[in-house]
C-alpha cells in the first residue's frame, strides 16, 4: 500500500502550514498596501484621524510582513 | 595520478556541471514573475537571484545524503554510478531547457542515480519507500497545494484591494516582489546547492577521501555555491519566458501572490521535513494565481506540456542514467568510459551551440 510509505503527519502539517502562511503573507501585504494607500488618500483630503487609523493598519501589516520574512529566514537557517 | 582519483575528479566536475545546469534551469522559478511584472529589469533580477543563491548555499550546511540513505542502497553507490546518474540529470535538464519546460532538477538527479544503480546492481538496490515518499507523493502534492494557495491568495488580494487606485497597488506589489523573489532565491540556494554538495561528499566518501558522516570540505561548499550562482546568472531565458508569460499574462499582484505562496509552501515543507520540488511549487502557484483571477486566463495547453515534462522527468533521467552506466562499463571500471562520455557530451554541446549561433531563431538562451 502506497499510504504505508507516506509520513501522513508531516504531509498534513505541511499542507496546513503552507496554506496558512501562503495565504496569510499575501493577506498581510495586501493590508499593508491598503492601509498606506488609504492613509495617503485621506491625508490629501485633510481627514487626518481616519488617515491615521488606516496608517496604523498599514504599519501593523507591514511589521507583520517583516516578521514573517524573519521567521522564514529562521526556518531556513535552522533546517 | 591513480585511476580512481581521475574518476573522482571527473565525478566532481560533472557534479558541478549539474549544479550549473540546476541554477541555469531553475533561475526561472525565482525571477520569471519579477521580470514579467517589471518589478525588476531582467539582468538585475538574475544577478540578484545569483547572489542570493550563492548566499543561500551557505545558510545551512547540514548535508543529508538523501540519495544514498533514502532512495537507493548506499552500498551500491560507486563513483561510476554517481557519474552516470549526474549525466542522466544534466541531459534531462538540457532537454527540458531546450523546449522551455520547467521541470524538477532534484527529480532528474534522483531519477538518474536510480537508473544507474539499477543498471549496476539491479532493482534490489532501489528503495521503493524512498521513491514513493521523496518523489511520487511530493510530485502530486507540491503543485496541487501551491495551485490552491496561489489561487486563494490572489482572490483575497483582489477582495482587499479591488477598489484601490491601480498605480500605488502595482508599485506596492512590485516592491513586495523584490522581497518574495529574494526569499525564493535563498530557499533555492539552500535546498539545491546542498544536493550537489551531498553528491560530491558521497563521491569523496566512496573514494576514501572523506570519513563517513563528515561535513563536506570548504572547497566543496564554495564550489557548489559558485556553480549554482553562475548557472543562475547565466539565466535560462527559454524557461523564464514560459514561466513569466506563456502560462498566464500576470499583473504585479499575481506575481507577488505566486512568489509569496511559493516561498511559503517551500519553507513550510522544509520546516516539517516533507521535500517538495521548488519548480513544481512555483509552476503550480503561477497557475493558481492565474486561475484565481479567471480560469480561462491560464493557457492550459502550456500547463499540460509542463505536467507532461514532470511525469517524464524521473523515468527519462533514469533511462539516460542507466544507458550511460551501461556504456561506461563497456570500457571497464576505469576512467576511460567517463572520459569518452564527457568528450561525447562536449562535442554534442559544441555542435548544438554552433547550430544555434547560425540560426537567429535560437538567439535567446
Amino acid at each position: 500500500m502506497l499510504i504505508a510509505f507516506i509520513d501522513t503527519g508531516a504531509l498534513a502539517k505541511t499542507v496546513a502550514a503552507a496554506f496558512i502562511s501562503g495565504v496569510g503573507i499575501t493577506l498581510i501585504f495586501s493590508l499593508a498596501i491598503y492601509g498606506t494607500s488609504r492613509f495617503a488618500e485621506l491625508g490629501r483630503e485633510g481627514r487626518n484621524s481616519a488617515a491615521l487609523a488606516y496608517g496604523a493598519i498599514g504599519l501593523a501589516a507591514g511589521l507583520a510582513f517583516v516578521g514573517a520574512i524573519v521567521v522564514g529566514i529562521i526556518v531556513m537557517t535552522s533546517k | 595520478m591513480a585511476e580512481q582519483d581521475l574518476i573522482l575528479y571527473i565525478v566532481v566536475a560533472t557534479a558541478l556541471a549539474f549544479d550549473f545546469t540546476n541554477g541555469f534551469h531553475d533561475t526561472a522559478n525565482v525571477v520569471a514573475t519579477s521580470i514579467s511584472t517589471r518589478a525588476m529589469a531582467p539582468r538585475v533580477a538574475v544577478t540578484y537571484a545569483a547572489i542570493l543563491n550563492f548566499v543561500g548555499a551557505f545558510i545551512s550546511l547540514e548535508v543529508a545524503a538523501t540519495i544514498a540513505s533514502d532512495v537507493v542502497d548506499a552500498g551500491a553507490i560507486t563513483p561510476l554510478v554517481i557519474f552516470a546518474g549526474l549525466v542522466g540529470a544534466i541531459a534531462w535538464n538540457l532537454v527540458t531547457w531546450y523546449f522551455g519546460l520547467p521541470s524538477s532538477s532534484s527529480h532528474a538527479l534522483i531519477g538518474g542515480v536510480v537508473g544507474s544503480v539499477v543498471a549496476a546492481v539491479g532493482f534490489d538496490a532501489v528503495m521503493g519507500e524512498g521513491i514513493v515518499g521523496k518523489v511520487l507523493i511530493p510530485a502530486v502534492v507540491a503543485p496541487v497545494v501551491a495551485f490552491i494557495v496561489g489561487g486563494v491568495a490572489i482572490v483575497i488580494c483582489y477582495r482587499v484591494l479591488g477598489r484601490q487606485r491601480p498605480g500605488p497597488v502595482t508599485r506596492g506589489f512590485r516592491l513586495g516582489q523584490i522581497v518574495s523573489g529574494g526569499m525564493l532565491a535563498l530557499a533555492h540556494g539552500t535546498n539545491d546547492a546542498q544536493k550537489t554538495m551531498g553528491v560530491i561528499a558521497l563521491a569523496l566518501i566512496a573514494n576514501g577521501n572523506l570519513a563517513e558522516g563528515s561535513d563536506p570540505p570548504t572547497w566543496v561548499v564554495v564550489s557548489a555555491a559558485a556553480a549554482i550562482a553562475l548557472g543562475t546568472y547565466s539565466g535560462g531565458w527559454r524557461i523564464i519566458k514560459t514561466m513569466g508569460t506563456r502560462i498566464i499574462k500576470m499583473d504585479a499582484a499575481q506575481g507577488f501572490s505566486a512568489q509569496g505562496a511559493g516561498a511559503a509552501v517551500i519553507l513550510a515543507s522544509s520546516h516539517y521535513g516533507f521535500p517538495l520540488s521548488t519548480t513544481q511549487v512555483i509552476s503550480g502557484a503561477v497557475m493558481g494565481a492565474g486561475a484565481g483571477k479567471r480560469v480561462s486566463a491560464v493557457r492550459w495547453g502550456v500547463a499540460g506540456n509542463i505536467v507532461t515534462a514532470w511525469l517524464l522527468t524521473f523515468p527519462a533521467a533514469a533511462a539516460i542514467g542507466a544507458l550511460t552506466y551501461g556504456f561506461t562499463r563497456i570500457f571497464g571500471t576505469g576512467a576511460l568510459g567517463p572520459l569518452i562520455v564527457c568528450a561525447m557530451g562536449l562535442v554534442a554541446l559544441a555542435v548544438f551551440l554552433t547550430k544555434r549561433a547560425r540560426n537567429p531563431m535560437y538567439a535567446t538562451g
